[in-house]
């Protein structure tokens, strides 16, 4: 099964980040949209069939949080596994969106850590043989 | 200014472009001098228990290492002047997040605006609350910090003689 995944952050470098650390990953990957705020983000989520959604918080426009809360509203949405990455320090904030099930990355991070949290929230059989 | 503050302003800024860009640096024991016209600046504006904004100045020659070392590009590549500024923008993103919970704790909650790019001269920072310097391998990095209110009403458990706070 290949993998469609959504990053949205405000910054290109950033996305372009993630997604190199993704790609690099072993994951089985079929599209990459990307999204620079929480607006664009829920209109990719109604054009695209995503299953992972990689997201910032702080973003012009609509927060990744607020972009959360509105994929938790709808059925075809809340279930899609979500991970937070992000320079979030603060640990009130961080067990708020792990409540919700989602993981969280902290920036700056590793593809290692890209790649373990990934293979968390989807399972190891996503992966190439190499890196499952 | 709080020689704490500044002491902590200068690790995780340097902590921060050895993990995000893999540039190593040097902490300035004295103000180096710096050429403004060759610097380019960015700030970013962050609101919660307490407000205020950080500052970080990088020479313009040491923007495209900075790209290319954040993307995994290629030596030698040519990333636009764009994707340079974003990770400038980017830079300061992650210094200013790392950096707020380490001063507040972190059980606080801050809102960080987006990253703007700068001219010098601004009023605001004629009187910043803390400022650092450290040596690239092509110049100097100086980042400074403005808060709405002193350090001592933002930050009560900071002392001129504390030792670093806790992280």
């Amino acid at each position: 099964m290949a993998v469609n995944i959504l990053i949205v952050d405000d910054s290109g470098v950033m996305r372009s980040m993630i997604q190199k650390s993704v790609q690099m990953s072993g994951l089985q990957i079929g599209e990459i949209h990307q999204a620079a705020n929480g607006r664009e983000g829920l209109d990719a989520l109604d054009q695209h069939w995503i299953d992972l959604v990689i997201t910032d918080i702080n973003m012009p426009v609509m927060t990744g949080e607020e972009m959360i809360g509105q994929m938790h509203e709808r059925p075809d949405l809340k279930t899609i596994p979500t991970i937070v990455v992000s320079t979030e320090g603060s640990q009130t904030r961080i067990e708020r969106l792990k409540r919700k099930g989602l993981k969280f990355i902290h920036k700056p991070f590793t593809p290692e850590k890209i790649r373990d949290t990934v293979k968390d929230v989807l399972g190891s059989e996503v992966f190439n043989e190499p890196n499952a | 200014m709080n020689p704490m503050l500044n002491h902590k302003l200068v690790e995780v800024t340097a902590d921060t472009l050895e993990k995000l860009a893999f540039i190593f640096t040097f902490p300035a024991e004295e103000a180096p001098v710096i050429d403004e016209q060759s610097q380019e600046i960015v700030r970013v504006d962050f609101s919660g228990p307490f407000g205020g904004g950080m500052e970080l100045s990088l020479p313009s020659s040491a923007l495209g290492e900075l790209a290319v070392n954040m993307l995994g590009a290629e030596e030698g590549e040519d990333l636009s002047p764009e994707q340079q500024r974003d990770a400038l923008k980017e830079l300061i993103n992650v210094v200013c997040g790392n950096l707020l919970p380490i001063l507040a704790g972190h059980a606080e909650e801050f809102n960080l605006r987006p990253p703007y790019l700068a001219c010098s001269g601004s009023q605001a920072w004629n009187d910043p609350a803390a400022v650092g310097y450290l040596i690239l391998e092509n110049g100097v990095c100086r980042v400074r910090m403005r808060l709405d209110r002193s350090p001592e009403q933002c930050l009560p458990g900071l002392g001129p003689t504390d030792g670093p706070l806790s992280n």
